[in-house]
């Protein structure tokens, strides 16, 4: 695969008085997988359709491989686009619609039906070359989708939401083989969606967007456990809000003391940013710190909710074998299991 | 890429305007031409007489009655019908629904001069003797579009699954169809009556084979006494027209927009 | 749906077979369903027996020999040729203009254009002659700004009262009926389609010739039929622009009813009646064929 270094540098898009993206940077290294990921209208999607050359930029460059391909027509870039649904041409079957780039490209006939069929047998779908897009369920529909954008030998793949309309057991299985097929034809890739436990699954590293920003890109494991924002903290993962007072450098937390790792030196309140697995929950000797809401068990895991004396509510995830049989209603006594936490200064 | 829209850029413009000149050249034109008259030594004027002239024919009144009366039967004979029929084909006889939609568009296919010359052939003359014939036979005319409008309205509500609801909670059937079916077709049964009327009030066909006098047929036989009448007519029944479509398609935008606001 | 019939049913009722409960489910649409049949069905069954009569009221096929020769038959062709042609003609542009507003209209544009597409499709008989009369008659207002322009329509011999001026005068209901029914069919052309044949290297024209066309084909053909059916029967304006100088089978059907009829010839209007159901049928059942299918992945 011929793939390249993706870069965007200063790319800024208004629709009439909203703006959809101001001043965006984002390089992606040759071979990467990068999501950019974020609520609607975060100027995700914006964003990756300038790259398709399907809308035009108010400023800023788009470069492929050192090459800048902002005024270059869409149909001339190279990049292979999967859509969020219903992108197949209903006229033409599985195999005809796989080899429609390469038909594009004038490529002979028996050459480009051979690849597209070799396509078809990646993605699993070989048996149903001859099918139209209507006798295909969701699943299989991205999949002819995916083989479509692949056929082209694209330098970059360009994916726009693609599993947002499937079921979820098909979303999950299709998300690894979009990954597999990614990683072992090295296409450097471009992943919007708006589910963050996709974009945490699959991508070597995420962006996350909010109001045409980029607000955090790093990798699944940074963001997670360095936001570099409120708005991050909350978007990936579950995150708690525990108000508490900081005096200096330090946080007093369910009776321990806590370094607070971005801290300002300002004493006052302040919410604690901690995740529910760094939550522990046990059994009150006496009245202990808080009172079982609810407690759900998950398989692995069970999510136990509780609420403090002064009204805060807390979740906490803990493996089932060791979160006992709580029941609604019991003391609990709830423990951080940091060194060191995030807070929010309000 | 750019450049190929500027350059197609002027379609849209270009397009209405050729367009607005088709469609109301000849409209202005006969719009004109309603106006004039003579005066005592020949010469053209300009002036509301021939409307003053249309508006003082007794006939005039008489028949707009009668065809409004006519189109109004015919609104409720669907609503009699019609209405009752697609709501509980949602409802309970999903089964049937292609088969009905089939049959309803039957009279589609069947031109509605041959069809004139059945009711002729057919009808007893007790029915041949009354103008209700009319809207009877209009329900049938528009019941291929009607059907549509209904059946395109309940589609998109799950109209047997909310029933089951309000029966559940204890409603009656009176109370179910009052305060869930009802209000869910409001908009559908809207179109459908609107659509009803309007080809009634139009319908030249059928009434003038079948030798009856409503307004349309009224108009073209004043055309043979007074031509400028009768274009100050013509010109008046389009401009009614044009002006409900209008007004309709306001409300039904006004409508859709406070629909999408609430999402 | 049969499914959501046998799942909400259940097992059978006790003493209720599966033909006794599918009555009871069709019984309240029998009211529908006996109106067409008495107000549709029966009228159309007794002008196909009348046709098969002769005037003793005996079964023959005169009346259907008869319309088969001139006059009739002229009358016929004159019919199918003012249907073909109106069609013709207002198919292109009409299929041009609703693509324009489709692709570059805002909505309210496109909703207005509905409506009064609407109204136009619907405008027929004297009102719209009278239109055209006062545009393009010898005095009327096209003319005179066609003569300014160095034009002289009149000079050649034309009037809008032959065959071609009947044409002319049907475009102006046919091409907004083309508007509406075409419509639906462009709106379906998704933009991911064109957006994803963009992306793997199809130009607007390729995009067309590969997918657009062979997609839209089908509602195109379906809808020239309609316009085709649609100026094969018109009457009103039919009647309204002709001064007995073309013979056009609803206008033959219409003296016919008018009591102006030979004691031979009590039942040929009954003939030409099939006649012009057979060839409406001809073009409406293959338009409605194709439009369902159509729906199916407009869906």
């Amino acid at each position: 695969m011929k793939s390249g270094t993706l870069e965007l540098a200063g790319i800024s898009r208004r629709f009439g008085q909203t703006v959809a993206l101001d001043n965006l940077n984002l390089t992606i290294g040759a071979g990467e997988l990068v999501a950019l990921l974020g609520p609607s209208g975060c100027g995700k999607t914006t964003a990756l359709r300038i790259v398709a050359g399907l809308e035009r930029s108010d400023a800023g460059t788009v470069a492929l491989k050192g090459r800048d391909v902002t005024n270059l027509s869409a149909h001339l870039r190279n990049m292979g686009m999967v859509f969020q649904s219903y992108s197949l041409f209903p006229n033409l079957s599985a195999v005809e619609n796989v080899e429609f780039g390469l038909k594009m490209r004038k490529v002979e006939r028996a050459s480009r039906r051979k690849t597209a069929l070799e396509l078809l047998e990646l993605v699993g779908l070989d048996t149903q070359s001859k099918r139209f897009p209507h006798q295909l369920s969701g699943g299989q529909q991205q999949r002819v989708a995916l083989a479509r954008a692949l056929a082209i030998q694209p330098e970059v793949l360009l994916l726009d939401e693609p599993l947002s309309a499937l079921d979820a057991q098909v979303r999950t299985n299709l998300r690894e083989e979009i990954r597999r097929l990614q990683i072992s034809l090295g296409t450097t890739t471009l992943f919007v969606t708006h589910d963050q436990e996709e974009a945490m699954a699959i991508s070597d590293r995420v962006g996350v967007m909010s109001n045409g920003h980029l607000e955090q890109i790093d990798t699944p494991d940074v963001l997670y456990n360095n936001p570099a924002s409120t708005f991050v903290a909350n978007f990936v993962g579950t995150m708690n809000h525990i108000p508490a007072e900081q005096q200096g450098d330090l946080v007093s937390i369910f009776g321990k003391s806590i370094r607070v790792k971005n801290s300002n030196g300002i004493s006052g309140s302040i919410s604690v940013l901690v995740r529910p697995e760094s939550i522990e929950v046990s059994r009150a000797a006496g009245s202990g710190n808080a009172k079982v809401i609810t407690r759900s068990f998950l398989g692995a895991s069970s999510q136990i909710i509780c609420q403090t004396p002064d009204g805060a509510v807390i979740q906490a995830l803990m493996p089932s074998h060791e979160s006992g049989d709580l029941h609604p209603g019991e003391d609990v006594t709830l423990n951080v299991t940091l060194n060191e936490v995030l807070v929010s200064h309000v | 890429m750019a450049a190929m829209r500027n350059r197609l850029s002027f379609a849209l413009p270009l397009t209405l305007a050729v367009a607005s000149l088709f469609i109301f050249l000849p409209f202005g034109s006969s719009a004109e031409f309603s106006f004039r008259s003579y005066s005592q030594d020949g010469k053209l004027m300009h002036s509301l007489a021939p409307y003053r002239w249309i508006v003082e024919q007794p006939e005039f009144l008489s028949h707009l009655l009668l065809s409004f009366k006519i189109a109004l039967f015919a609104v409720i004979f669907t609503a009699i019908l019609v209405v009752p029929s697609v709501a509980w084909l949602h409802l309970k006889a999903q089964l049937f629904r292609p088969l009905v939609e089939l049959i309803t568009l039957l009279p589609l296919v069947i031109p509605v001069v041959a069809l004139s010359i059945g009711v002729q052939t057919a009808f007893p003359d007790w029915l041949q003797s009354t103008e209700y014939e009319l809207p009877l036979m209009y329900v049938v005319l528009a019941l291929p579009f009607t059907f549509r409008i209904l059946d395109n309205g309940l589609q998109a509500i799950p109209l047997k699954t909310i029933s089951e609801a309000a029966r559940g909670l204890g409603a009656s059937w009176i109370a179910t169809i009052f305060y869930v079916i009802a209000p869910v077709m409001r908009r559908a049964v809207a179109g459908a009556f609107f659509l009803t009327f309007a080809l009634s009030l139009g319908e030249f066909t059928l009434t003038s084979l079948l030798h009856w006098d409503t307004f349309p047929t009224w108009v073209t036989s004043v055309s043979q006494q007074n031509i400028i009448g009768a274009i100050a007519l013509s010109v008046f029944s389009l401009t009614f027209a044009f002006l409900v479509v209008f007004f309709a398609s306001l409300s039904s935008s006004r409508s859709k927009k406070r629909m999408d606001a609430t999402e | 749906m049969t499914n959501s019939y046998v799942s909400s049913k259940g097992v059978s009722r006790k003493g209720g077979t599966f033909a006794r409960r599918n009555l009871i489910i069709a019984a309240p649409l029998l009211p529908l369903l006996a109106y067409l049949g008495f107000f549709f069905f029966w009228p159309m069954f007794a002008v196909v027996v009348d046709s098969l009569k002769n005037n003793d009221h005996q079964w023959s096929f005169i009346n259907f020999t008869t319309i088969a020769q001139k006059p009739y038959s002229t009358a016929f062709q004159n019919s199918i040729l003012l249907g073909a042609l109106s069609a013709l003609f207002a198919s292109i542009p009409g299929a041009i203009f609703a693509y324009i507003i489709e692709v570059r209209g805002s909505e309210r544009l496109k909703g207005f254009v509905t409506s009064l597409s609407g109204v136009l499709a619907n405008t027929g008989g004297v009102p719209l002659a009278f239109m055209f009369i006062a545009t393009f008659g010898a005095q009327g207002s096209a003319i005179k700004i066609l003569k300014a322009l160095g034009v002289d329509l009149y000079s050649g011999g034309f009037t809008l009262f032959s065959f071609s001026g009947i044409v002319f005068v049907y475009l102006y209901f046919q091409i907004p009926l083309m508007v509406i029914i075409f419509s639906p069919a462009l709106h379906s052309i998704r933009s991911e389609w064109r957006d994803a044949a963009k992306n793997l290297g199809a130009t607007p024209k390729k995009f067309w010739t590969t997918v657009g066309i062979p997609l839209l084909f089908p509602s195109f053909a379906a809808s020239f039929l309609l316009l085709f059916a649609s100026g094969f029967a018109a009457y009103a304006t039919a009647r309204a622009m002709t001064v007995g100088n073309i013979a056009l089978v609803p206008l033959v059907i219409g003296t016919l009813v008018d009591g102006n009829v030979q004691v031979d010839q009590a039942n040929v209007g009954k003939s030409l009646a099939v006649g012009m159901v057979l060839i409406s049928a001809l073009a409406m059942i293959p338009y409605l064929i194709i439009q369902r299918r159509a729906r199916r992945w407009q869906q």
